[in-house]
Order: C-alpha cells, then structure tokens, then sequence
C-alpha cells in the first residue's frame, strides 16, 4: 500500500499526478484539522478542488499573488496549522524565494510547498512556466526538505511524509499525467531521505528523480537486451537531505553514475550527488543529464525531454559514452603471481 | 640431429598457461605451507624452469624465482641466464606433456646445478611435487587442509590462465574481452578470505589478482559455500546449476554471464590438462 490511500491502483493510473496530490490532502485534511491549503487562484489547475469543496473555511484563495500566499503560510503555521501552499513551481521558487527563505525557513514552520508543473512539463506554456531552476534555488534554504516524486503513488506518500513531520517541505511535482513507476497496492517502504534501488546493476548506476525515473528504468532495460550493461537505477526522490550512504555505495560498487533530472544540471540533482562524491573520496565518472545551462525549447514535454537527453534514448546515449571514458590512467594490466 | 618438434599454436597456448599462471603456483605452495616455506628461511638462490623453443627470444621460454633470505619472488617468463637451479626441457612438447601429467620418465628435464646445490634443489622438488600431487588429481583430496589448499591454487589459476589466453590472442576468449566494458568476475569460498581470486576485463585487456576485488564491486562473484564445494564444480564433479538450486553456490550478479566465465574456465583447463593433446 502506498501510505494508506483510499483510491484505488486503477484511479492511481489514471489520475494526473496533481490529481493524487488533490486527493491525498483531502484525505489528510480529514483527519488532522490543522491542515490548510492556500492558492493563487490557481485551486484548478494545482487540484486543491477537492478539499476546497470539503473544507472551504480551512481553503485560502489568495489570488493571483504568490509572495502573499507564502507570507500568510508562514503566519498561519506560526499559529499551529499544517500549511499546504500549492503553486506552479517556477513562481513558488523564484518569485516568492524572499518569503520562503525568510517566512518559511527562517522560521522553520511548517510550511509544505507544492510545486507544480515542474521543471519543463508545462512545456507548451513557455520558458516563462519552465521551472528549471527551482531546486537549485531551494536547496541551500536552510531547513527545507526537499522531495521529487518519481510518479502519483509517490507524491502521495510525500505528501502524507510531510504532513507527519515538522518543518519546511517543498514537493515538486509534474503537470499532467507521469508514467506510473509503482505498484499502488504494494509498499515499497518509502522514507524521506532514502533513495530506492528501482533495479540491481554494477555496471553503472543511473540516480534520476522525478519523471525521469520512469525513463531510467526504460533505458536500463535498453542497455541490457541491446547492449547487456547492468546498470543500477536509483530513484533519488529526496533532494535534501540527500541519501550520501546510496550514493557512496554506488560509487564504490560502480564506479560511474549518470544523474537524470528535469531540471538545469547546475544547483539539482546532479549537483547534490556531485558534492557527496566529493566529499567521498572516491574517484568517480559522474555525468549529469538535465538542461546543459540553456532555457528550454517550447514544447510537449515528451519532446522536450528527448531535446535535452533525459528521455530513455538519451539516456542509454550517454551511459554509453560514459562506458567507454576511463576514471583513472589505466595502463598496468598485469596479472599477480 | 635431433628429431624436429612441431610445436602447435595449442601448445603455446598451454606453455603460455604453464609459465605466467601454473608454474607461479609454486610460490604460493611454499608461503602457505610452511613445511615446505620453512625449507627455505634465510636461503638466497634463484631457480628457473625454462623450455628450449627456438622461436622464443634467446631460444627458449622460463620462468624463475629469485629467492632472498627466504622471500620468494616470481618473474612469470622471464629468463635468467644462470640460475643456481634449473630444469630445462628439451622442447617445449616435453615441458608441457610434463606439467600436464600425460607423461614422466620419457620427458624428463635436464637438471641443472643441483650437485652444488642439493639441499635446496631436494626441498624445491618436494614442492614441486606437492603442487603436482594437488593439480594432477582427478578427485578431490580428503583432508580438509589438502581441499583448501587445492582450492587456492584452482582460484588463482584460472583468472589468471584467462588473462594469459586472452594476451596471447585466443579468439574464443577475445571475443568476450573486446566487447566488454571495465568489469570484474570473482571466485570467492565462503569464510576462506585467501580464497578469492579476480579477474578484470575492459574492452580486450585483462588482469588477475588473488584476495578481495576492492575497485569496486565485481560485477559477477560466483561464491561458494566451501572450497570443498567449490572443488567439485572446478573439477567438473558437480552440476552448476544444481550447486545453485542446493545454495551451494551463490552467483551473485547478472547469472547469464556465469556461463560466459564458465566457458573461459574450462578453456584454460582444455589447455592447461592437456585435452587438446588427445585430439591430436
């Protein structure tokens, strides 16, 4: 089971991942009083319908104005509520970052911010509704946690995990429909801050979050029946604090990592895991796939992911070229006798 | 005029085996057992067992130990110009019919330098005959102490008598090293920590080792519960897949490349016992 939710694994298939993340608040707001929601006047869009319908005296609308709704989280979870703020994630991390650093971090209440239309999955809507940028800008915020889910039945549990513990959380997810990665009736065990291994390999280890776990798995099987590579896929759903000890073992057993994120390779992902090998010790191939420090195209999000190689064909692409490099010079090939 | 010897590119697959993977053995009879080790404590003296072969440079193929104050160490086909000790084969058909036990008396070696040093040369051929004694049986020895002793040298063998096919070119076994990535297959007994062997191999190179494979984590390790178990798949006494199903063997990674490294271990012992010569 996925936390305890009452749809079922059919709904979960055919629910946006917005959708789930609607009727998970609602059922939580069920139960704990305490919990509200704010909008932007964006209550359709980001799926709040539900425990708006349900629960209009503990619903704010405050309209087309993010800062505010950030300012007035903070002050209705100083007053000992839950504060679900829900947002396109390109206007919850830039436009209202004053207000999440200073309101909500600084104070360290709970907050929860949920960051819709990640990174380019609003892709037709332009670069101004890309959020590229939003989990490099969040992750130095002191306190906050940081969660990318890798599809519905995820976002649930990271909902659920955010309404059980104190602090600042921010949630990142897609606009639309994410390829489903788990199996609603079985429970995977997820815990923030630890990353599941989606599938065994000491080839290579792929570390993805968010849609691009789905692709990962795709390319892994690619690069098995056509290439017969193993590689490890890791699905790194919390950004901060980030699992060091899965990403210290899959440098240690492996020895490469590709990092895949719908986001700019510059302050997400792939920058996390970076600083953990780092800091490791170890001598490591790392590649980070996302956008290479360009604006995004406009387009279908599909398209757009093949553009900028964090589809599966881009992936398996690059994990092949990353096969071939050599981390050390490696010119002694003696045999001990 | 002695008679010519038709020396086969099978035959110097088996004398590439011998020299770099078989005769270094030696070496490790005499640091773990020390009844024959002891033998050798503050002795200073160099030893080589070398084969004539025309076609090698300087007309014939060795391997030599220099020992100094009792430590031993090996330099795989490498010839010294006058050991204290050697044995020289006439040709290396005798060498090889030799260490693969199909013959004795009628290919015996030339003894070198044995008046002057005897004791020595009596204690290196009881060693000699020790690790002929473990290699050259067909069944498995009963003592504990004799299996894990057997174990140990089938395990550092057979990486390394596939890394020497591979460096000679062995199609069959190039086949499998050129289109591999950087990957590592290891042979581990269950509680032994001696008995661990590796073999790496990237895009056509190769290399062995002995212990733990500490680069990173192997990408196939065939783990046995004992070296009594592991002797009786190495000595083809027990079905594989059997071993699996019993959990006496645990083959831990991607389990289709276990018959891969199967196929490459059984090439070495094609060569290294001899089998090629029947079919001649």
């Amino acid at each position: 089971m996925a936390g305890g939710i009452t749809f079922t694994a059919v709904e979960s298939t055919k629910l946006a991942t917005a959708e789930i993340f609607g009727k998970t608040i609602a059922e939580l707001g069920e139960k704990d009083p305490k919990i509200v929601c704010l909008s932007p006047d964006l209550a359709t869009s980001t799926k709040m319908k539900d425990f708006l319908d349900k629960y209009p005296e503990r619903f704010f609308n405050v309209g087309i104005a993010e800062q505010n709704m950030i300012g007035i989280a903070a002050g209705l979870a100083k007053s000992g509520m839950t504060a679900f703020a829900s947002c396109f994630s390109v206007f919850a991390s830039l436009r209202a970052l004053d207000q999440v650093h200073t309101d909500v971090c600084y104070q360290n209440v709970n907050v929860k911010i949920i960051g819709t239309h990640g990174g380019t999955s609003f892709g037709q809507a332009g670069s101004t509704h890309h959020a590229i940028e939003d989990i490099g800008v969040i992750r130095p915020l002191v306190n906050m946690t940081i969660i990318v889910p890798a599809d519905g039945i995820e976002t649930a549990n990271a909902v659920r995990a955010a309404a059980a513990t104190d602090g600042p959380f921010y949630i990142r997810i897609n606009r639309g429909f994410d390829n489903v990665v788990y199996d609603a009736k079985k429970d995977y065990g997820f815990q923030v801050g630890k990353a599941v291994e989606m599938i065994e390999g000491t080839d290579i280890t792929i570390i993805a979050c968010g849609s691009c776990v789905y692709q990962a798995m795709q390319a892994a099987s690619i690069l098995n029946f056509d290439h017969k590579i193993k590689a490890r896929v890791l699905n790194m759903h919390t950004i901060k604090p980030i699992d060091r000890e899965a990403v210290l073992k899959a440098v240690a057993e492996t020895r490469k990592i590709v990092t895949v994120e719908d986001h700019t390779v510059i302050g997400g992902l792939g920058s996390a895991v970076a600083e953990v090998i780092v800091e490791g010790g170890k001598a490591c191939m790392l590649r980070k796939l996302g956008l290479q420090d360009k604006f995004s195209a406009i387009g279908l999000h599909e398209d757009l992911m093949a553009m900028h190689e964090i589809d599966a064909q881009g992936i398996v692409k690059n994990v092949l070229e990353v096969m071939k490099l050599d981390i050390e010079k490696d010119e002694f090939w003696g045999d001990e006798v | 005029m002695a008679k010519e010897v038709n020396i086969t590119q099978s035959d110097l697959y088996a004398a590439r085996i011998f020299f770099y993977a078989a005769v270094p053995l030696l070496k490790v009879i005499c640091q773990s057992e020390p009844k024959f080790g002891d033998k050798f404590k503050g002795k200073n003296f160099t030893f080589q067992i070398s084969a004539k072969y025309e076609k090698a440079e300087g007309g014939k193929m060795a391997t030599h130990f220099s020992v100094e104050d009792g430590v031993w160490t090996t330099h795989a086909g490498e010839v010294l110009e006058n050991p204290d000790i050697e044995l020289e084969f006439s040709n290396l058909k005798k060498f090889i019919i030799f260490f693969t036990g199909k013959g004795m008396v009628s290919v015996l070696p030339k003894f070198k330098g044995i008046f002057k040093n005897f004791g020595i040369f009596k204690d290196l051929l009881m060693a000699l005959l020790r690790m002929a004694g473990l290699m050259q049986a067909k069944d498995k020895p009963e003592k504990e102490e004799d299996q894990v002793m057997l174990c140990k040298l089938y395990f550092y063998l057979l990486p390394n008598g596939i890394s020497q096919l591979n460096k000679m070119g062995h199609p069959d076994v190039k086949e499998v090293t050129e289109s591999s990535p950087d990957r590592a297959y290891a042979l581990v007994a269950e509680g032994y920590p001696e008995l661990q062997s590796w073999l790496r191999i990237k895009a056509g190179k190769s290399m062995s080792g002995r212990g733990e494979y500490k680069r990173c984590k192997p990408f196939l390790a065939m783990k046995f519960k004992s070296p009594s178990l592991a002797l009786d798949i190495l000595m083809s006494k027990a079905d594989m897949v059997d071993y699996i199903g019993r959990e006496y063997l645990f083959v831990d990674g991607a389990p289709e490349f276990g018959g891969i490294v199967g196929g490459l271990m059984f090439k070495v012992a094609y060569y290294a016992q001899g089998k090629y010569l029947d079919e001649e």
